[in-house]
């Protein structure tokens, strides 16, 4: 098998809030053009995994590597820089900004010819050129989801991190975002870290997953198939 | 002698005036503490430093407008300096910290301005078009105080366009709201504060040599003017901008009347009104952190 390169790669991470011991030594890699989920039940230390990835809340003690780079004492506005997108559980939309604003106020240009612009959010996301003039605080559930992912898009990442998507959204709007997620993260070759609680959406777009207990521990690192063949184990690690 | 209409306009047009002061000190304070959650107690000292700055300037026999230009840049360049020696290394502290480093800076700045310009008052000396006045419906107004009035709304115009319509006031107006998203999209927090306080103090550098003509310069300026602003931003909303426009016409309008009919009491009546809002509304008549 030929040998991929680790574009994510955490190494024991100690990450604290406060007194308060939340990740208690976490490892784990993604590759490059990979898609990983972190499945987990409430309060595991998921959101917070991707938080210190993207230097929010930094570990206190272990290794974080992206593109080979230790960056795990790095401010946020440097990880992006390295081609980090966020997309967070609460979307964080700006309010008091237009749909436009949102976007062009992550645009980074990208290389090639179909690299993303406005213009090609706004081909392939219609919702929001229709009201690319609106407050994005007004905007839908979904229609907000979709703005983050757009705005994730627009920077023209080489990672995506992306904490429950399908949180809060209707069955037909989650479909909607698992082929958003599909179609322009996975298939077009960003990297992909998605945290998912419906694990059905993360099978569908995901190939591997971290299956993560209390204290983000990682208790197992299965693909999809093994997940598909051995259905109790995620039962055993969602139900509360 | 004026009639009734003339009183009107006079009142009315000293209002707007006086409010449209106000709005520029506030805002300035408002847009500090709206993204960096700090209380710039030296603000109105910052206010006298370009009224007194604006004075040198005019003295030595530079261009009145030259020196509106130059004034608030040179209070802007103090402002940069303050940020980034006693602000920013305090930034991850409570706002104890820097409530009470501002408040030790407004006292080294009246100080200074004891030092350097001793404690007469000043008077801006005007060009001279703008020294006589016009006939406005019944009254003969003051041209400076028409120019100074369009000067107030050239300048929150030329604000509301920079916060609008440039990349740099879109970032202003996103950190208003979710800075920790600002910072995933790669914008440099740091930089954002600076620039923050390095406006508000051009701000209160712009005011200062604006409210020059209209009141004597004297030691005692900064602070009555860091009061005003105070129950401004009190009454509008901490943070919120469009509250700063509705509060500042009001306590302008309201300092007007008051001074007008009972002269003393003006500043108490003021301070009734922001007691009676503040009862009504304990947050300001907008809320507070509307960055719009
Ligand atoms: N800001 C905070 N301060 C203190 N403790 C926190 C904070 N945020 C989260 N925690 C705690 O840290 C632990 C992990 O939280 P985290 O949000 O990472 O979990 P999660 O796996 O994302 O959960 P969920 O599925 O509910 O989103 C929880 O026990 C939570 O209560
Ligand atoms: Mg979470």
């Amino acid at each position: 098998m030929e040998k991929r390169h680790k574009i994510l790669e955490i190494e024991n991470m100690q990450t604290y809030y406060g007194d308060s011991h939340v990740i208690q030594g976490l490892s784990m890699h993604v590759y490059e053009q990979e898609a990983v989920s972190i499945i987990g039940r409430n309060g595991a230390g998921k959101t917070t995994t991707l938080r210190s990835i993207m230097g929010l809340t930094p570990p206190r003690s272990g290794n974080i590597f992206i593109d080979g780079r230790q960056t795990t004492r790095w401010q946020p506005h440097k990880i992006s820089r390295l081609g980090v997108a966020y997309v967070p559980a609460e979307r964080h939309i700006f309010p008091g900004l237009s749909v436009e604003e949102n976007l062009r106020l992550a645009a980074r240009p990208g290389s090639g010819e179909d690299a993303w612009t406005f213009e090609k959010v706004c081909e392939h996301f219609p919702v929001l050129a229709d009201r690319s003039h609106q407050d994005g605080a007004t905007l839908s559930g979904g229609q907000q989801q979709t703005l983050a992912i757009g705005r994730a898009l627009i920077s023209n990442p080489r990672i995506i991190i992306m904490d429950e998507p399908s949180q809060g959204l209707s069955p037909i709007l989650v479909q909607t975002i698992t082929d958003v997620v599909l179609k322009f993260c996975v298939q077009s070759g960003i990297t992909l870290l998605i945290v998912e609680q419906n694990y059905q959406m993360a099978l569908k777009v995901a190939s591997r997953h971290y299956l993560m207990d209390t204290r983000g521990e990682i208790v197992n690192n299965m693909t999809t198939r093994q997940l598909e063949d051995n259905p109790e184990i995620i039962q055993a690690h969602l139900s509360v | 002698m004026s009639g009734t209409l003339g009183i009107i306009v006079d009142i009315t047009l000293n209002s707007l005036v006086l409010g449209g002061v106000f709005l520029i000190v506030a805002i300035g304070l408002n847009i500090i503490y709206g993204l960096s959650r700090i209380m710039n107690m030296a603000h109105g000292a910052l206010y006298a430093v370009g009224a007194y700055i604006g004075f040198s300037l005019v003295a030595s026999g530079l261009n009145f407008f030259a020196a509106l230009l130059i004034a608030p840049l040179i209070v802007g360049v103090i402002g940069l300096i303050i940020e980034r020696t006693i602000i920013a290394p305090m930034r991850k502290r409570s706002m104890a910290y820097t409530l009470i480093l501002t408040y030790g800076l407004m006292f080294f700045l009246d100080g200074s301005i004891k030092y350097i310009w001793g404690n007469k008052p000043r008077f801006i000396e005007l060009p001279e078009f703008m020294q006589g006045t016009l006939p406005i419906l019944g009254t003969d107004y003051p041209v400076f105080r028409l120019v100074t009035l369009l000067l107030i709304i050239l300048i929150m115009g030329a604000l509301m366009l920079f916060l609008n319509k440039t990349k740099i006031g879109i970032i202003l107006r996103a950190s208003s709201t979710i800075p920790e998203m600002v910072s995933c999209l790669g914008v440099n927090m740091s930089y954002v504060h600076m620039g923050a306080f390095v406006l508000g103090c051009v701000m209160a550098g712009l005011a200062g040599i604006i409210a020059g003509p209209l009141t004597t310069i004297d030691p005692l300026m900064g602070g009555e003017m860091l009061i005003s602003s105070f129950v401004v931003i009190v009454i509008g909303g901490l943070g919120s901008l469009r509250g700063a426009v509705i509060a500042a016409l009001l306590v302008g309008g309201v300092q007007t009347l008051a001074e007008f009919f009972i002269t003393d009491l003006a500043m108490v009546i003021v301070y009734i009104l922001m007691a009676v809002i503040l009862a009504f509304m304990p947050r300001g008549l907008l809320g507070e952190g509307k960055f719009e």
